[in-house]
């Protein structure tokens, strides 16, 4: 006791911040650094194919495959780390499009360069939603997640000055066919590639310490001295910033904006779905279970056709990956010792 | 007067059904900590075994209902066998329940998708679009035969809850699971027979919602927050609530329908769902705030 009286407090403070510093970073000692950024680098490059052959659509299952791993990160920061599993992120995806979509038909302002406002913006939106919505956790936190979606579905709907339901078309750029859709995929390789990155640096600091606190034991964390509610909403804001990031190019992309492109469910199932069976709470298991998810609707669609086979083989994966790996490809790997060195990025 | 009373009358008549729509999910919440999200779904496939009978047989959906009930409840017991029985003992089993009822949902409309198209379809044997006239007033028949057997329904249940042997059970499991469990109750028989009963409400609910509504499969999303709105503003687990929720919502419903627009009044529940759970999680008759 006498020890402790004597040490001042700034001591104390100092102590205690490279301890919870110590906590937080300890990157694992197997990770392999080098293979994240060799496959940035491989997919950087990847265009250049453009010059021997036509391979759009490989370039679309990529770019489609990078956006998800961008919205699919970010809602790993709420549904991984912290625990809040939310069905109704496809409301910032929506909000970030119809921004950026709407500047862009007006002002013809690129939403590439729009992106980072229209995260802005549903970051907001996110701070203030998950202001109210944060009080409940658990089931109840999920079902508010989802008459979420019901409202914004309805008030897009009935919006005219978006179009409402018919939506609105944007212009397409004027680009060849070859190289129009660069500029969305190199937008949406460098959003994938800060979202990883970004989750990497969360999960190792104090804030993403105090929302793995969270998810393990609120209540505990809470007496630990966490602001948990402050912690909570801020973790909500910043998964929202991806997701609206996301859904600003997405529309350009498509060159239309419309609600049953952005507030559909299989949206914010996919982002779930992804972060599910690659293992949520893991960094590299958005990027893993977003390509696995991609390739599995494409082959869906292409050899099956019907959207209703795709519902129900989503539902399946969902399903059989609860029951089966609760904890993801990564997760259950990393359990039994047996990941990768390639897919450990924590 | 008389448009007030009308709507009035409307609301009411909508209410009986939503009630028996809601409280098989009430009842599974609450015997189970279940929340389940394919109930809608459920239901859906009740409305297309009477959209069947009627078109093959041209059998009364009422008639049918029995054979809805007994078809939903078997495939009901197959569901908890599969899916619900493995994890039953885990911390966060009302969360994990929450994404395995929804991956369900989505087996389901997938299924019911393919199967039958998502066209929309609706019975439609005499009553459904008849009219009884007092005075100025219109009373839909269909509507109004639909919500007596809804509260026929909800009664037969509520007798039976309160004064069989059994009904004992599953309001003890209800109140406290260990104590039951304790007491010599087999909770997880108990667990099997409520949640065949709550989807074979929904299989009931489906035959009758069949001439009250059309319907696809697509349609469930939009009343998996309709009805998780009753239930939570009637108290998670009280049938009783349920009920008292599915009237006051579907009045109100009815009027913002009427005097605001008919795209509004779905809204209703939706936001009525959205306030609740941030105000009241508990509902009006629930007492634990558990599911906060």
């Amino acid at each position: 006791m006498i020890e402790f009286a004597n040490q001042t407090e700034d001591s104390v403070v100092e102590a205690r911040k490279a301890r919870v510093l110590k906590m937080a970073k300890g990157p694992s000692q197997n990770r392999a650094a080098w293979f994240p950024l060799a496959v940035l680098a491989i997919l950087l490059v990847f265009p250049a194919l453009q010059f021997v052959g036509n391979f759009n659509y490989f370039i679309h299952l990529l770019l489609f495959a990078a956006s998800y791993v961008a919205m699919a990160s970010g809602w790993n920061i709420l549904g991984g780390f912290t625990g809040y599993i939310s069905l109704g992120h496809n409301v910032f995806f929506a909000v970030g499009g119809y921004f950026a979509g709407m500047i862009f038909a007006r002002y013809g302002i690129s939403t590439i360069i729009l992106a980072p406002v229209a995260g802005l913006i549903a970051a907001i939106l996110g701070f203030a939603l998950g202001w109210i919505t944060l009080r409940v956790r658990g089931p109840s936190f999920i079902i508010s997640s989802l008459a979420l979606v019901m409202i914004a579905r309805i008030l897009f709907d009935n919006w005219e000055f978006v179009g409402g339901a018919a939506g609105l078309a944007l212009p397409a750029n004027s680009l060849p066919v070859e190289w129009s859709k660069l500029p969305y995929y190199y937008a949406f390789i460098a959003m994938a590639a800060f979202a990883v990155w970004a989750s990497y640096r969360i999960k190792h600091s104090k804030f993403g310490l105090g929302l793995r606190a969270i998810s393990k034991d609120e209540i505990k964390a809470e007496s630990a001295g966490i602001d948990t509610r402050l912690y909570k909403i801020g973790a909500f804001a910043v998964s929202a910033f991806f997701v609206g990031m996301a859904g600003a190019v997405w529309g350009e992309y498509l060159t239309y904006i419309r609600p049953n492109i952005f507030l559909i469910i299989l949206v914010s199932v996919n982002m779930v779905l992804i972060c599910l069976l690659g293992g949520k709470g893991t960094v590299a298991g958005p990027v893993l279970g977003a390509l696995l998810i991609v390739a599995f609707n494409e082959i869906f669609v292409a050899t099956l056709g019907a959207s209703e086979i795709n519902i129900l083989a989503t539902g399946l994966i969902m399903a059989l990956t609860l029951l089966f790996f609760p904890l993801g490809i990564v997760g259950t790997l990393a359990k039994a010792g047996k990941l990768p060195r390639i897919l450990n990025w924590d | 007067m008389t448009d007030i009373l009308q709507v009035l009358i409307l609301g009411i008549a909508l209410g009986g059904v939503y009630a028996l729509m809601g409280s098989g999910l009430s009842l599974v919440f609450g015997v189970m900590r279940i929340v389940n999200l394919a109930h809608p779904i459920l239901i859906i496939g009740g409305a297309y075994v009477a959209y069947w009978a009627f078109r093959l047989w041209g059998a009364d959906p009422l008639a049918t209902l029995p054979l809805a009930a007994l078809i939903l409840s078997a495939t009901g017991i197959l569901l908890y066998k599969l899916v619900f029985e493995k994890d039953a003992k885990s911390a966060k089993y009302s969360e994990m329940t929450v994404l395995l009822t929804f991956s369900v949902a989505m087996i389901a409309e997938g299924a019911l998708g393919s199967a039958f198209t998502n066209t929309q379809r609706v019975t439609s044997p005499d009553y459904a679009t008849d009219a009884i006239f007092i005075g100025d007033l219109f009373i839909p028949t269909g509507q109004v035969y639909a919500g007596a057997v809804s509260l026929a329904i909800i009664a037969a249940l509520a007798l039976f809850l309160k004064f069989s042997r059994f009904g004992y059970a599953i309001r003890a499991t209800t109140q406290n699971r260990e104590a039951a469990e304790l007491m010599g109750v087999n909770v997880n028989f108990v667990g099997v027979v409520s949640f065949a009963i709550g989807v074979g409400l929904a299989g009931a609910a489906g035959s009758l919602i069949s001439f009250v509504f059309s319907f696809f499969p697509g349609k469930h999303w939009e009343w998996i927050a309709v009805l998780m709105s009753l239930v939570v503003l009637g108290g998670m687990g009280s049938v009783l609530g349920t009920v008292v929720a599915a009237f006051a919502l579907s009045v109100i419903a009815a009027f913002v329908g009427a005097w605001i627009g008919s795209t509004w009044s779905t809204m209703t529940f939706f936001l009525a769902l959205f306030v609740i759970l941030l105000v009241r999680p508990q509902g009006l008759f629930g007492e634990r705030p558990e599911l906060a």
